[in-house]
């Protein structure tokens, strides 16, 4: 087991779980390397910009209700802390809730390098508390507070003793990690630290853990089925429905990257079921992951009817659809927990996977396994195809879009859809996590790749237009240019 | 010392360097930074601004080191060099800078030593030291426009009509584009020509020639006072500063006056006057009526600021109740400044007016007088509370996530009447 709950910080998957964001090869390649632990992280020479565990950190914990995040961090750090609470305002209005969580920096300037702020850090803490009176306050630390030694926990140790509600530092240093999803393990390791009580008895429910919680209503109808009722985690939890997760039935993910921290931790130490199949996109994940859920809830029987009655009205329209996919080729590029999912869907659909990249590669979660999706790719998909692993990368992506002109480009980041469309390629960001799910999500998704592929009038005339700032040279070079040799 | 920053109203230094940097045609920043840099300064500036991302080189197609653990400890000197010669291979640019983050900062890299590597073999790769601690957005404006006088600005002959405008930063102001456009539309038929460094695909050469200008025009309460003095001391162009947006008829027309008379062209600038204020009273005398009379608030940066209330106040009749700056402005002369322009109206009782940058205690003030209010101009961050006490709110000022901003303008005198459009849309 990875995780150790009896020190500060979760550490970073780099650490933790040997993750790497370097790699160029194919499918079968990774997937042999990771079975047999011969993988290894490749360096670049050059890179653009990646991201910072800090988003994903305090971005998690951002969505509780009625808590503070205090970022200790230079301004910029805490720059979109304006639109982190707008976007808690509207989650919280579309489910009929209120969130008063605050987003708060503590505005390091220079002095502060020289002189440290750990007394400014513990009045911004206590006139935090005075002000909005939270049910939990997290700190968040950053490059420059780690840099210059500032000592969290000793300040998050002596506050506990004056303020009543629970106080945790998040350590999620910027220089820790190229893994921004290093950052989830950060935000559950402070949720199991100072939030997560041990069960007193056990409830009815399944810990859901997600983003937005955008299918909310689909999936309360679904587990009603079964009689249980989803927890969601963690925007619009409340510190109180936080502190019982550990009673829980079991807890499942909308995506492995995304679930794997919390789902093992609540297994290991409190005997909470983590379910780790694939995910539950397209009809096989979909299948196998509820199946699954009722092996644990032991409602087997009920689950099977359920997928029998839905089957029958879902799947010969998922087939007719699929007629109009065939042979339509694509590019993907997100999280490591979408990339190998989606790739498995559009294969379901009939379609072909001519480049996988994943953002970075966990070829082990944190029970020492290798992710369910890779395992089912090796063992199903009908030929072998291109994967590269880069934190982004930019000019890899727009290189590899370059060399293979797919139909369509796949990705679950604004920034480099944006690029795709640019260059002329239709791309559909797969925004919301929920896009793909189940029967209903997967039918939908083969008709928004159909619309996107259709029409591509924006993408033609735009690329036709604007001035990209890749050189001719860059283009004509193979994507894997700036990748050194094997390091570790 | 540290200070609670909630719903902050800019970025860090990096930030405001970076959003003026992504506005000049063919120019590529290189991060010497941590990996979350690029990023926090894109989303945070430009992508609360009206929600766009910059056109040449932004957010993940910005080169940077990724600074991690081993060059905090070690040093990324070496990192930040292969990072360079990457980047001038993969990308077409007139002008590579490199920009360091905080962790450069705190550790000490010398940025200056690998860029001079540059410099010599002919590249035209140059420094910018800016961690982010040293300050916030506006800072880093300054510190960019400082980069570029140093670097890039050289002598050049005087040309009679050509004029700098100069005091609207990009993104930050979420109307920087149609703010330009408008005010270079209105001063073109002056007769001049107009460089602003980041519209309309200007780039490097229009900013070396910007020496040759007749007239710094700097459309800003307090900024750019250092970049003024530097033009001025290197290459003689002297600056006219005009403390606010201007919007509407009465403040747009004193500016045209300004300008003309600076250049000794102030017959044609009365001709421009009656031209445009025609056209402005034209469209006002089909719609009175249209806005019932408002008593007023509004909160953002100085420009805005000053604008808005004198437009309202001066042009259309309304009553300002409360006006709040929240630019960190700091020097004694400035704060007066700007105050005088606020209270020492045509027609209305001067507002109370605010310094302040907390968005709690912002909101605080605001309680004071939300029985008075019946419209808020602010940012989105201000929207809540006008919805909580039904008051009318129109979102004009950094940060503005829920509106799409391309070319519009509140500037000048077509602005003025978008602005009454908006008011109207938003009732």
């Amino acid at each position: 087991m990875t995780i150790n709950l009896d020190i500060s910080t979760a550490g970073t998957r780099e650490q933790r779980l040997g993750s790497i964001t370097g790699y160029n090869g194919d499918l079968y390649d990774l997937a042999n390397q990771s079975k047999c632990g011969t993988l290894k992280d490749r360096e670049r020479c050059f890179s653009q910009s990646s991201t910072c565990l800090s988003s994903c950190a305090l971005g998690q914990l951002s969505g509780i209700r009625d808590i503070a995040i205090i970022n200790h961090a230079p301004s910029g750090c805490t720059v979109t802390a304006a639109g982190v609470e707008v976007l808690n305002a509207q989650l919280a209005t579309k489910r009929g809730v209120a969130n008063n969580t605050v987003f708060i920096g503590t505005d390091m300037n220079e002095q502060d390098t020289v002189f440290g702020a750990t007394d400014a850090l513990k009045d911004i803490v206590r006139e935090t508390y005075r002000r909005y009176q939270p049910k939990a306050i997290f700190i968040g630390t950053s490059c420059v507070s780690g840099i210059i030694g500032e000592d969290v926990d000793r300040i998050v140790e002596e506050l506990k003793v004056e303020i009543p509600v629970p106080i945790a530092p998040v350590h999620c240093e910027g220089f820790k990690s190229r893994i921004w999803a290093s950052g989830f393990d950060a935000s559950d390791h402070a949720v199991l630290t100072s939030i997560v009580k041990p069960p007193e008895k056990k409830n009815n429910l399944i810990n859901f853990k997600n983003f937005f919680e955008s299918a909310r209503l689909e999936i309360i109808e679904l587990f009603a089925n079964f009689g249980v009722e989803p927890m969601f985690l963690y925007q619009n939890s409340t510190i109180e429905e936080l502190s019982h997760i550990s009673e829980s039935l079991a807890t499942v993910c909308i995506c492995g990257t995304l679930g794997t921290y919390l789902g093992n931790a609540l297994e290991e130490k409190y005997g909470v079921p983590y379910v780790r199949t694939i995910n539950p996109m397209g009809v096989i994940g979909f299948e196998t992951w509820l199946r699954e859920i009722g092996r644990v809830i032991n409602k087997a029987t009920e689950v099977e009817a359920y997928l029998e009655k839905e089957r029958e009205y879902y799947l010969p329209k998922i087939e007719e659809v699929k007629k109009e996919m065939k042979g339509l080729r694509a590019v993907i590029g997100m999280g490591p927990g979408y990339t190998f999912e989606v790739s498995r869907v559009l294969l379901e659909l009939g379609m072909e996977v001519v480049w996988a990249a994943a953002w970075h590669y966990d070829d082990k979660y944190d029970n020492e396994k290798a992710p369910a999706s890779l395992n089912y790719l090796l063992e199903k998909s009908p030929n072998n195809f291109k994967v590269s692993v880069a934190d982004q990368q930019n000019f890899e992506v727009l290189n590899i879009l370059n060399e293979h002109q797919p139909d369509i480009y796949f990705s679950r980041h604004p920034g480099t859809t944006v690029w795709a469309i640019k260059q002329g390629t239709p791309a559909l960001y797969v925004a919301d996590e929920y896009m793909i799910f189940g029967y209903r999500g997967t039918l939908n998704f083969a008709y928004s790749v159909l619309d996107t592929i259709k029409n591509r009038s924006f993408e033609k005339n735009l690329a036709a237009r604007v001035k990209l700032p890749y050189s001719k040279w860059w283009y004509q070079q193979k994507n894997s240019t700036f990748l050194k040799e094997e390091v570790k | 010392m540290s200070i609670i920053t909630e719903g902050p109203r800019g970025n860090c230094a990096l930030g405001g360097v970076n959003a003026v940097l992504c506005a000049i045609n063919r120019v590529v920043p290189i991060y010497h930074a941590g990996p979350g840099c690029c990023m926090q300064t894109t989303a945070g500036e430009a992508g609360q601004a009206g929600g766009r991302s910059p056109f040449y080189v932004s957010s993940v197609s910005i080169p940077c080191t990724n600074m991690l653990e081993k060059n905090v400890i070690f040093g990324g000197v070496d990192r930040l060099r292969e990072t360079i010669e990457g980047a001038i291979e993969i990308f077409e640019a007139d002008a590579f800078f490199v920009l360091s983050g905080c962790t450069a900062g705190i550790i000490g890299d010398d940025i200056v030593s690998i860029t001079d590597e540059f410099i010599k073999k002919g590249l035209p790769v140059y420094p910018i030291e800016t961690p982010g601690f040293l300050g916030e957005s506006y800072r880093g404006y300054e510190i960019a426009f400082k980069a570029l006088l140093t670097h890039i600005v050289k002598p050049a002959e005087r040309q009679n009509n050509l004029v700098n405008l100069l005091g609207i930063m990009p993104y930050h102001d979420p109307f920087w584009e149609g703010n330009f456009e408008e005010l270079t539309r209105i001063l073109e038929k002056l007769g001049l020509k107009v460089n602003t460094f980041f519209t309309r695909h200007q780039g490097l050469a229009d900013i070396r020639n910007s020496s040759a200008a007749a007239l710094n025009i700097i459309i800003s309460p307090w900024l750019l006072k250092s970049a003024a003095q530097e033009y001025h001391d290197r290459f003689g162009v002297p600056s006219l500063r005009w403390p606010s947006l201007p919007i509407g008829a009465s403040d747009t027309s004193a500016f045209v006056r300004a300008v003309a008379k600076e250049l000794g062209i102030e017959q044609r600038g009365e001709q421009v006057i009656a031209e445009e204020e025609d056209y402005v009273y034209s469209y006002l005398e089909t719609a009175i009526g249209a806005l019932s009379w408002k008593q007023f608030a509004v909160i953002g940066d100085a420009n805005t600021v000053v604008g808005v209330t004198r437009f309202l106040a001066n042009d259309y009749s309304f009553t300002p109740i409360v006006s709040i700056v929240t630019d960190p402005v700091f020097r004694p002369e400035d704060i007066e400044r700007i105050t005088e322009q606020i209270t020492k109206l045509d027609y209305a009782r001067p507002p109370k007016v605010i310094f302040e940058t907390d968005h709690w205690k912002i909101h605080k003030e605001l309680e004071n007088y939300k029985d008075k209010i019946t419209l808020l101009i602010g940012s989105t961050n201000d929207r809540e509370f006008a919805l909580e006490h039904d008051i009318q709110c129109s979102v004009i000022s950094y940060p503005i996530t829920d509106r799409l901003i391309f070319n519009r303008t509140y500037a000048g005198y077509k602005g003025s009447l978008t602005f009454v459009e908006d008011l109207f849309d938003n009732l």
